[in-house]
C-alpha cells in the first residue's frame, strides 16, 4: 500500500469510506467551488512556517480563521486574525446545519482543517463524515487523514511547505 | 487478617470545633438501615426513574458524537457500515455510539461493582456482617450516595451486601439494553449510561466504606501522613514485592504477614496504580512506585523480584514481561487469572517451591494471607539469585543497537502521542541519551510499547527508555499524602457557604489515569495553579500520583507544600479510584449539611442543587479506562462538569452545551416560581481540551453557577478572565455571557470588561435567588 495514504497514526482507520488523496491543485478547485469556506487551524502550527502560508490561503479566497486549543495566541502574535473554539466546540457547531457560521451568513460547505491534534482532529473529522452532510472537510496537515473527505498525503516538511506555498500563490 | 488497633491519629477533635459538630452530629444520626424515615421519590431508582432529569440534562447537554469506528461488528448481520446510513438491525451511528458508550460505562461500572462485591464478601467474612460502619466522630453523613439512592443509613458491613446487589441487579438490565434489538434511542442509551456511571459511583463508595472502616484506613484524616513516591525511594537491595492493580487484599496480606513476622525492615513492598494508594492506606511503610505510566518501565527494570497483580489496568502482558525478568507472578482475583495453576489450596511451601524452582510460570493463589505469605518467601528466595543478572542494556550496547535503525518512523507513528521515539533513537546511535531522558522523564513516553511492537528491527525500545531513566534520573524520590478517605462533616460545614456563594471559585478534582498528551506533570502544573488560586483541590488515583512527582524549586512536592485539608488552598488526596465516591460524596453533603436538603431517595433535587450552585469540575487529563468513562458519566449525572484531554475525544461522546442557544439555558427560580433567562453555567458537562492552554481557563469557567453571589461571580470572573488572557492574550470573548449585572464585573478587569459588554450591547439581567432545572417544561 502506497505509504502516503496510509493514515498517518495507522489505527485511526474507521471503516471502507476513506478520504480523497488531493494534491494543492484539487484542493484549489475544492476552495473555489465552495460557497462560505472556513479554515479551522490547531496548535500543531503553533511558530510554524505554515501559519504565514495559512494566512495567505485565507487572504487569497476570504476564508475565515478558526483557531483551536491554543493556536489563538501563536497566530495572533503572527498577525493572523482569528476566532477562538475549541474543537470539539466548532466541530458540534459545524455539524448543526441551523448554525450561522462564523460570520453569521450561515453554516460552512467547505471546512479546511490544520495543525490540530492528529488523533483528536480525526475524531472531529469523523464527527462530521457521520452528522454533517451538509458540507466538506479538506485537511491541509502533513499527515493524511482517512477521516476527512479529502486530504494531503503524508509529506515530509519540504514537501508539505510546497503544497501549502502552491495552494496560497496568487495565480 | 486481624483487625488493626485503632489509629488515634484519627481522632480529629483536638483540632476541631468540639461543641457544634457533636450538637449536629446527635441531631441528624436518626436515619439507620431499615428505619424508616421520611423518604424521597426515587429511593433505588430503576433505570427508567430519573430519565426525565437524564433527558433535563441531555436537552442541555446534547451528546456530541465522535465515532472511533464506523462500523458495528457486534452480532453477525454485520459488519455494518454505520456511515450515513443504518445497520442491518436498524441503528444509526448515533445509537450506535450512544450503545458503545453505555457498554464501555458498563464495563467499567462492572470493574468497580466486582471489585465492591469482593472487598464486602471478604471483609464480612474476617470481620463479619454486623462489624459497624463507623468513620469516626466528624463524619455522620458516612455514605451520602447511599442515603441518596437506597434511602437508608448503612449501619454495618452486611448493610452493604444489599446495596451491591442493588448495583448487580440494575446492571442486569443495563448491560441487556446493549443486546441487539433492544434500545434504539441515542438519548435512552443515554439515559442509561448515566444510570450506569450512577451506579458506578455507589459501587465505588460501597467499596472504599468497606475497605476503610474494616482496615482502618485514614477516615478522612486531613494530616494522614505522607507516604514516599517514586523509583528512587525502592531499596533494590532488598527483596521487592510490587503490586499493580486496584485491589488492596493482597497487598494487605504481604504488609500484615511481614508485620507479624516481623520482617518489616526486610523487605520493600511497592505498588503501582491504585493498588499502590490503598495499600499505603492500609499501612504507610508500603511505597508508591508511580501511576500506570510506570508499570512497563518498572517490570523492564527487573527491580520486583515477585509481582503480584489483582485487577484492573494490568498488562496483560506482564506474566511474559516477569518471566523475561525472571521475576515471580502470583495472580490473586478472579478478573485475572493469567492462565495459571489455581494454587490456592496448595501447601504453601509447596507453592514457593514450584515458583522458584520454575516449576511453574506463576500462581494464582485466590487467598490474599496466603499470597502475603508466598510472595514474601519467593521473594526472599529470588533476590539473592536475581542481583547477579543483568535486566537492562549498558548505555554502550544500546549505542550499538541503535545504530541499526533504518529510520523507517513507524515507531513515531505508532506512538499516541506521536513522540519522537525514531530522534531519540538516532541520537543514541551517536551517544547522545538527551532524548530519551525527555521521553523518560514525567512519564511523557508512559511505556505502552507500541513503539517496540512496530520497530522493523526488533529494537528494545522499552529498554532503551528505562535504561536511560536509571542512569540518568536516579533521584525519582517523591512524597504523596496518603489517601484520605471521604471529606469531613465539619469541613462541609466550614466552606459550604463560602463554595455555594462563590468566595471559594471552586473545588477542582484531578482523577483518573495516565494517558496523558505530553506526561504528568501536566496535571502537577494544574494543580498547583488551582491551588495558588484559592481553590480547593482533590485528587485520586493515577492522578493524584502524577501531582506527587512534580517538585518546587525547593525541591518540595505540591504535598509537601499545602495542607490536606478540604478547604480553599487544600490538597486533598483522597484516596484510590473507588475513593472517587466521596467527590461527588461532597456535593451531596453540601446540599445535605449546608442546604439541608433532605437526602433518602431524593436524587433529583439533590442533584439540580449540585448542578446550580456547587461549583465543581473535574478534570481527567490522561483518562483511559471504561472505569474512567463510567465515572466521569457518573457526576455529569449528580451535575458535576468533567474537562478530559485530548485522548478523551476517543469515548465517542461528549454533553456540550450550545451557548449561542439563548433558550437552552432557561431556568426556573423556585424561591419565585418564575421561568426566566438563565446562563450557560456550568457551560458543558464533558468537554474534551485539546491543550492543557485550552482547558484552564475552561477549568474556571466550569466552576461558575447561577447561584453565585456578586462577590463570588467577580472571583470566578477574576480567576477566568487572568487565565484566558495568559493563554489567550485576550479578554475572554464570551465574558458577557457571565455578567448579570455590574456588581459581577471584577474591580481589576472593570475598564475593558465594560468596553466588551458596550460593544456587544448587553443589557443586565436578573439573578434567579434558587435556580433550579425542576419545574420547567415536561415536570
Amino acid at each position: 500500500m502506497n505509504e502516503r495514504v496510509i493514515p498517518w497514526q495507522p489505527t485511526v482507520i474507521a471503516g471502507p469510506k476513506q478520504a480523497l488523496l488531493v494534491t494543492p491543485e484539487t484542493a484549489e478547485m475544492m476552495i473555489v467551488k465552495a460557497k462560505r469556506p472556513l479554515i479551522v487551524v490547531g496548535p500543531l502550527i503553533n511558530d510554524n512556517p505554515a501559519q504565514v502560508l495559512v494566512s495567505k490561503i485565507a487572504e487569497k479566497w476570504n476564508i475565515p480563521i478558526v483557531s483551536t486549543g491554543d493556536a489563538f495566541k501563536s497566530l495572533t502574535e503572527a498577525g493572523v486574525p482569528s476566532k477562538s473554539y475549541g474543537l470539539v466546540e466548532i466541530v458540534n457547531l459545524l455539524k448543526d446545519p441551523e448554525w450561522k457560521g462564523v460570520s453569521g451568513e450561515g453554516n460552512h460547505d467547505l471546512v479546511l482543517f490544520i495543525g490540530v491534534i492528529y488523533y483528536m482532529g480525526s475524531q472531529g473529522l469523523s464527527t462530521l463524515k457521520h452528522f454533517a452532510p451538509h458540507l466538506k472537510t479538506l485537511t491541509l496537515c502533513k499527515f493524511f487523514h482517512s477521516n476527512a473527505d479529502a486530504s494531503f498525503p503524508n509529506m515530509k516538511d519540504e514537501e508539505w511547505l510546497k503544497y501549502l506555498e502552491k495552494l496560497a500563490k496568487i495565480d | 487478617m486481624a483487625p488493626k488497633p485503632k489509629d488515634m491519629k484519627d481522632d480529629f477533635w483536638k483540632s476541631k470545633d468540639i461543641k457544634i459538630s457533636i450538637g449536629e452530629i446527635e441531631e441528624k444520626d436518626t436515619k439507620k438501615m431499615g428505619e424508616e424515615v421520611p423518604m424521597g421519590p426515587t429511593p433505588k431508582p430503576h433505570v427508567t426513574d430519573l430519565r426525565s432529569w437524564d433527558m433535563k440534562l441531555l436537552d442541555r447537554y446534547e451528546p456530541f458524537y465522535a465515532p472511533f469506528c464506523d462500523m458495528c461488528c457486534l452480532c453477525t448481520f454485520g459488519k455494518c457500515d454505520l456511515t450515513e446510513k443504518k445497520g442491518a438491525c436498524g441503528i444509526d451511528s448515533a445509537a450506535q455510539q450512544a450503545r458503545i458508550v453505555l457498554l464501555a460505562c458498563n464495563i467499567g461500572t462492572a470493574a468497580h461493582a466486582g471489585h465492591a462485591r469482593h472487598l464486602v464478601d471478604h471483609l464480612i467474612n474476617d470481620f463479619g456482617a454486623d462489624y459497624p460502619i463507623d468513620l469516626g466522630m466528624n463524619i455522620d453523613i458516612e455514605a451520602p450516595l447511599i442515603r441518596t439512592l437506597m434511602g437508608k443509613k448503612p449501619e454495618k458491613l452486611g448493610d452493604l451486601r444489599e446495596v451491591i446487589s442493588y448495583v448487580e441487579e440494575q446492571m442486569s438490565h443495563l448491560l441487556s439494553a446493549c443486546h441487539t434489538g433492544q434500545e434504539g434511542s441515542s438519548l435512552d442509551f443515554e439515559s442509561k449510561a448515566l444510570h450506569s456511571g450512577m451506579m458506578d459511583d455507589l459501587a465505588r463508595e460501597v467499596g472504599d466504606i468497606a475497605q476503610i472502616v474494616a482496615l482502618n484506613m485514614p477516615k478522612g484524616d486531613e494530616n494522614a501522613p505522607l507516604v514516599e513516591l517514586g523509583v528512587g525511594t525502592i531499596d533494590a537491595k532488598k527483596p521487592v514485592v510490587l503490586c499493580i492493580g486496584h485491589n488492596v487484599l493482597p497487598g494487605a496480606g504481604i504488609m500484615d504477614y511481614l508485620d507479624e513476622t516481623g520482617q518489616e525492615e526486610d523487605l520493600e513492598v511497592c505498588g503501582i496504580c491504585c493498588a499502590a494508594i490503598d495499600v499505603t492506606r492500609y499501612n504507610d511503610r508500603a511505597k508508591v512506585v508511580g501511576p500506570l505510566s510506570k508499570q512497563l518501565k518498572f517490570i523492564r527494570s527487573g527491580i520486583a523480584d515477585v509481582i503480584v497483580v489483582d485487577e484492573q489496568c494490568i498488562r496483560t502482558d506482564v506474566l511474559e514481561e516477569a518471566l523475561n525478568k525472571n521475576c515471580a507472578v502470583i495472580a490473586t482475583t478472579d478478573k485475572m487469572c493469567l492462565g495459571l495453576p489455581d494454587m490456592t489450596r496448595e501447601d504453601t511451601d509447596k507453592i514457593v517451591s514450584k515458583l522458584v524452582n520454575k516449576e511453574i510460570p506463576g500462581a494464582l493463589i485466590l487467598d490474599s494471607e496466603k499470597v502475603g505469605e508466598v510472595s514474601v518467601k519467593v521473594a526472599k528466595i529470588l533476590a539473592p539469585e536475581r542481583e547477579k543478572l543483568k535486566f537492562l542494556p549498558e548505555l554502550d550496547e544500546i549505542q550499538k543497537m541503535a545504530s541499526d535503525c533504518t529510520e523507517c518512523g513507524w515507531c513515531n507513528r505508532v506512538c499516541p502521542n506521536s513522540k519522537p521515539m525514531m530522534e531519540a533513537v538516532v541520537a543514541a546511535s551517536k551517544g547522545d541519551f538527551s532524548k530519551f531522558q525527555e521521553l523518560y522523564e514525567y512519564d511523557v513516553c508512559y511505556s505502552c510499547g507500541r513503539c517496540e511492537q512496530e520497530c522493523e528491527r526488533d529494537l528494545p525500545l522499552m529498554d532503551f527508555v528505562t535504561k536511560v531513566g536509571e542512569h540518568f534520573v536516579k533521584d525519582e524520590k517523591f512524597s504523596i499524602r496518603a489517601g484520605r478517605g471521604p471529606v469531613q462533616d465539619v469541613e462541609i460545614r466550614r466552606v459550604g457557604a463560602p463554595l455555594v456563594l462563590g468566595d471559594i471559585p471552586g473545588v477542582i478534582a484531578f482523577v483518573g489515569c495516565s494517558n496523558y498528551p505530553d506526561g504528568g506533570k501536566e496535571v502537577a502544573e494544574m494543580a498547583k495553579e488551582f491551588l495558588e488560586r484559592n481553590y480547593i483541590v482533590v485528587a485520586t488515583g493515577c492522578g493524584a500520583m502524577s501531582i506527587g512527582e512534580y517538585k518546587d524549586e525547593e525541591g518540595k512536592t505540591l504535598y509537601e507544600q499545602y495542607s490536606g485539608d478540604f478547604d480553599a488552598r487544600g490538597l486533598v488526596n483522597m484516596g484510590s479510584c473507588v475513593s472517587n465516591a466521596h467527590i461527588s460524596g461532597a456535593c451531596i453533603k453540601i446540599a445535605n449539611i449546608f442546604a439541608k436538603k433532605p437526602l433518602e431517595g431524593n436524587f433529583e433535587e439533590i442533584a439540580d442543587y449540585i448542578l446550580n450552585r456547587v461549583g465543581a469540575c473535574g478534570v481527567a487529563w490522561g483518562a483511559y479506562s471504561q472505569k474512567a468513562a463510567a465515572i466521569a458519566t457518573g457526576v455529569n449525572r449528580w451535575g458535576i462538569p468533567v474537562v478530559i484531554g485530548p485522548h478523551g475525544s476517543k469515548y465517542r461522546r461528549l454533553y456540550l452545551g450550545r451557548a449561542d442557544k439563548k433558550d437552552n439555558w432557561k431556568i426556573k427560580d423556585l424561591r419565585t416560581g418564575k421561568i426566566m433567562d438563565g446562563e450557560p453555567a456550568p457551560e458543558h458537562l464533558i468537554y474534551a481540551a485539546e491543550t492543557v492552554e485550552e482547558s484552564m481557563p475552561m477549568i474556571a469557567k466550569l466552576c461558575i453557577r447561577p447561584n453565585d453571589t456578586a462577590k463570588g461571580r467577580q472571583i470566578k470572573l477574576n480567576h477566568y478572565i487572568d487565565l484566558y488572557k495568559r493563554y489567550f492574550g485576550v479578554l475572554p470573548p464570551d465574558i458577557n455571557l457571565f455578567v448579570r449585572n455590574d456588581k459581577d464585573i471584577p474591580i481589576t478587569h472593570k475598564k475593558e470588561v465594560k468596553d466588551l459588554l458596550e460593544e456587544v450591547g448587553w443589557e443586565p439581567r436578573e439573578i434567579p435567588q434558587e435556580p433550579s432545572l425542576m419545574g420547567l417544561d415536561g415536570d
